[in-house]
């Protein structure tokens, strides 16, 4: 077993168990020292978790566009990404879809803007999207829990 | 690889529809929509009768600045491992950064550099996997500024240096031609086909002078006139429609792969 780096988890991220030896086995073969070689990765992965950090950001986040990039073509792209958020979570809580009625589209792009960066999971969005359209008027609130059969039954409670 | 035929990919709402089709020789199966402990009984109905089923993986982000994720990669293993899948595929994209998910698949910045960290991301995903990987071309909408390679030179690239294999996705191979002027049979000619795994079909549509790749709508004629130019060229193993959602009849799934044997046929008439 290899064992644990200091910093790993960080840019380099968890080691696949054993794979500190294939890798060095690779770069000994290629003819570069280990050391040189997590190195040069290691600037490569942060360049590159730099520059792919922004783009998300700017697509989901509404972060500053960086530079380069065609503006119209990144408003399309981010304007996907919420248009498949809102069919997932479209899917998933039927009821809010319902309750949008025509104005899903409306409404789900109003509540992505409202947020400073999408949720970390769907069902997550789609229950916010739901407290959302409810704290609006747009939705009746939740119905209380049904109470079960068996705790109607004598002497169980 | 071996002889895959026509194949569709399995989603939930299609399950009957797949079971009682004719001339469905393959599938494949979202590997973040399944548990490889609890397989849908579709899935096993139909791995009975003797389908390959192939895992395809959408969340791993093997373009990312990040190494794959472990616990991703065993599940991708455990996924082939269940289904008793020739092969797991993947997209050569990005899915999140700096903390954020993007929620879909992202064109990674195609230079030198990335190139060298995406190369020892699939080394470290074929380290896990018991099975061969691989990576699909994506349908993007925009490019980056400091693109230096075309996607194609950039999977050959890949190919070259660890021997992963292809998925080419000729609906997403039309779409980078609409949104980016990529030439798709420019592209054709410069992927490795030897290391052809398979090939995606799907539809989408035009909006606002970008092609949207949606998989609810039939192919347009000139995605399957790119799937003749790749047959031109070489016979694929396999070649499977993506359908994701405003599901359609099952005449007209059924007739979607009619089209996509017929663009097949086509081909020798080509060649």
């Amino acid at each position: 077993m290899t064992p644990e780096l200091p910093g790993a988890g960080s840019a380099t991220g968890d080691r696949v168990p054993g794979g500190d030896s294939v890798a060095g086995a690779r770069a000994a073969t290629e003819g570069s020292v280990p050391e040189a070689r997590a190195t040069t990765d290691d600037v490569g992965r942060a360049a590159l978790a730099e520059a792919q950090g922004r783009v998300v950001a700017a697509l989901v986040a509404g972060a500053e566009l960086p530079e380069g990039f065609d503006p119209e073509r990144m408003r399309a792209q981010a304007a996907g990404l919420v248009a498949k958020r809102r069919g997932i979570v479209a899917r998933i809580r039927p009821d809010a879809a319902a309750a949008a009625g025509s104005d899903l589209a409306a409404e789900f792009a109003a509540y992505a803007r409202a947020r400073a960066t999408p949720p970390p999971d769907y069902r997550t969005d789609a229950g916010d999207f739901a407290a959302w359209l409810r704290l609006r008027g747009r939705m009746p609130d939740e119905p209380p829990p049904k109470r079960r059969w068996w705790s109607r039954l004598p002497g169980l409670s | 690889m071996g002889g895959l035929g026509v194949g569709i990919g399995w989603r939930s709402e299609l399950d009957l529809t797949i079971e009682r089709m004719a001339g469905v020789d393959f599938l494949e199966v979202v590997a973040e929509n399944i548990k490889p402990a609890h397989l849908p009984e579709s899935l096993r109905v139909l791995r009975a009768r003797g389908l390959p089923v192939i895992p395809h993986g959408v969340s791993l982000g093997i373009g990312g600045a990040e190494e794959p994720s472990p616990a991703l990669l065993a599940h991708l293993a455990a996924c082939a491992q269940a289904l008793g899948a020739p092969l797991v595929s993947e997209h050569l994209a990005f899915v999140r950064g700096g903390g954020l998910e993007a929620g879909h698949l992202l064109p990674v910045p195609r230079t030198r550099e990335s190139l060298r960290v995406v190369t020892e991301n699939v080394r470290r995903a074929q380290d896990a996997l018991p099975v061969p990987l691989a990576l699909e071309n994506v349908a993007a909408i925009f490019g980056w500024p400091d693109d230096e390679l075309t996607e194609a030179e950039f999977l050959a690239e890949l190919v070259e240096r660890t021997g992963v294999g292809l998925l080419i996705d000729v609906a997403n191979l039309y779409t980078n031609q609409v949104n980016l002027g990529l030439p798709a049979v420019a592209a054709l000619d410069v992927l490795p086909l030897e290391r052809l795994a398979y090939v995606h079909v799907a539809g989408g549509y035009e909006h606002h002078g970008i092609w949207h790749d949606t998989h609810t709508t039939a192919a347009p004629q000139a995605v399957l006139d790119l799937l003749t130019e790749l047959c031109a060229r070489t016979a694929p193993p396999g070649v499977l429609l993506e359908w994701d959602d405003d599901y359609p009849s099952d005449d007209v799934l059924a007739s979607e792969l009619s089209r996509i044997r017929a663009a097949m046929a086509l081909a020798g008439d080509v060649r």
